[in-house]
């Protein structure tokens, strides 16, 4: 139910940004600080959602070595290639075979 | 008609082509969604009632992270505030539709929807409609579909693949394609470097502070370069 709850919300929330300006606000513009802010809104909350994911304890204490390995794939895949299929088969492949070879 | 036939034709063929990197993100979701323990039908829910990838995994994971409900809708707001841009890019062309259209239409409006269709914004008021739900609505069914079905692979999945840890790469990927300037770069290290630090803070709220932070390093550092 809270899980529902939520997803309501965000997606009210969601259609609210994607409608104010269409709708309600057609002859305003964004201030300019506020559209300056957003282009660092993705990269930031993004950057910070990585962070949270790895620092959680219930990875057996923080990120290991195939984790870090893998995601530095990931970010030199993402950052020649910019595309997402290659990126996630890469960075996967990775942190499994860096798994298997330090578990062994 | 016949040109009306063959704008919805064109809307469905650039449509296409587009929605191949989002087959990932949704098999991810899948997988977030059965790690998160949130029943199936409410978790793809998420694909018809929120409507965007990135959003959808942000709000789904904090809360299988145990996050506080409204930290986590917060973060899911967030990702999604680049839609306002869109918005705002898009209300003069919408301007010259019929009431229904601005409100359905805002519906569409994700990121491959605009890129496509901020193209297109000098069509005749009729025709632009016609592409723009060609495209919305392919985009939309697609998405949705590919979210159930990413809902009975995610499970399949066995637990020692360890599928969870594709979330993190994919706001990897998200990241590094979205930095084109210097202070953007900045931004992401500050954010996530004050995430990690503040990794003890209850209810994931560290994840709000170092987003704060980020952006702050990054309007900053862009102020005094423009200067």
């Amino acid at each position: 139910m809270n899980a529902l709850l939520s997803i309501l919300v965000a997606g009210l929330g969601t259609y609210f940004s994607r409608s104010v300006f269409i709708i309600a606000l057609a002859n305003r513009r964004i201030p300019r600080n506020l559209s300056l802010a957003m282009e660092y809104v993705g990269p930031s909350v993004l950057a910070a959602l990585v962070a949270s994911l790895l620092s959680t304890p219930s990875a057996s204490g923080g990120p290991g070595a195939p984790e870090l390995l893998a995601l530095a794939v990931a970010i030199l895949l993402a950052w020649k290639t910019r595309r997402h299929l290659l990126t996630l088969a890469g960075a996967m492949a990775t942190f499994w075979i860096a798994g298997w070879l330090l578990g062994m | 008609m016949q040109s009306s036939q063959s704008i919805v034709r064109r809307g469905i063929i650039d449509a296409l082509p587009l929605f191949i990197p989002a087959i990932p993100f949704a098999l991810v979701l899948g997988v977030a969604i059965a790690q998160a323990g949130i029943a199936p039908a409410i978790g793809w829910s998420s694909s018809w009632l929120i409507y965007g990838g990135a959003s959808q995994l942000t709000l789904i994971t904090l809360l299988g992270e145990g996050a506080a409900a409204a930290a986590a809708v917060t973060a899911a707001l967030i990702v999604n505030a680049r839609h306002l841009m869109y918005s705002a890019a898009m209300a003069p062309v919408f301007q010259q539709q019929p009431a229904w259209f601005r409100w359905l239409g805002s519906y569409f409006l994700i990121d491959q929807v605009f890129a496509l269709c901020v193209l297109r914004s000098d069509l005749p008021a009729r025709e632009f409609r016609h592409y723009y739900l060609a495209v919305g609505v392919t985009f939309w069914l697609l998405w949705v579909a590919a979210n159930g079905a990413a809902l009975f692979v995610g499970p399949t999945v066995p637990a020692q693949w360890q599928l969870g840890f594709a979330v993190p790469v994919m706001f990897t990927a998200l990241v590094v394609v979205s930095i084109d300037r210097w202070p953007k770069l900045l931004a992401a290290l500050v954010a996530a470097g004050v995430t990690w630090l503040c990794a003890d803070m209850p209810h994931r709220s560290g994840l709000l502070l170092g987003a704060l932070a980020g952006v702050v390093t990054g309007v900053t550092c862009d102020r005094t370069e423009r200067q």
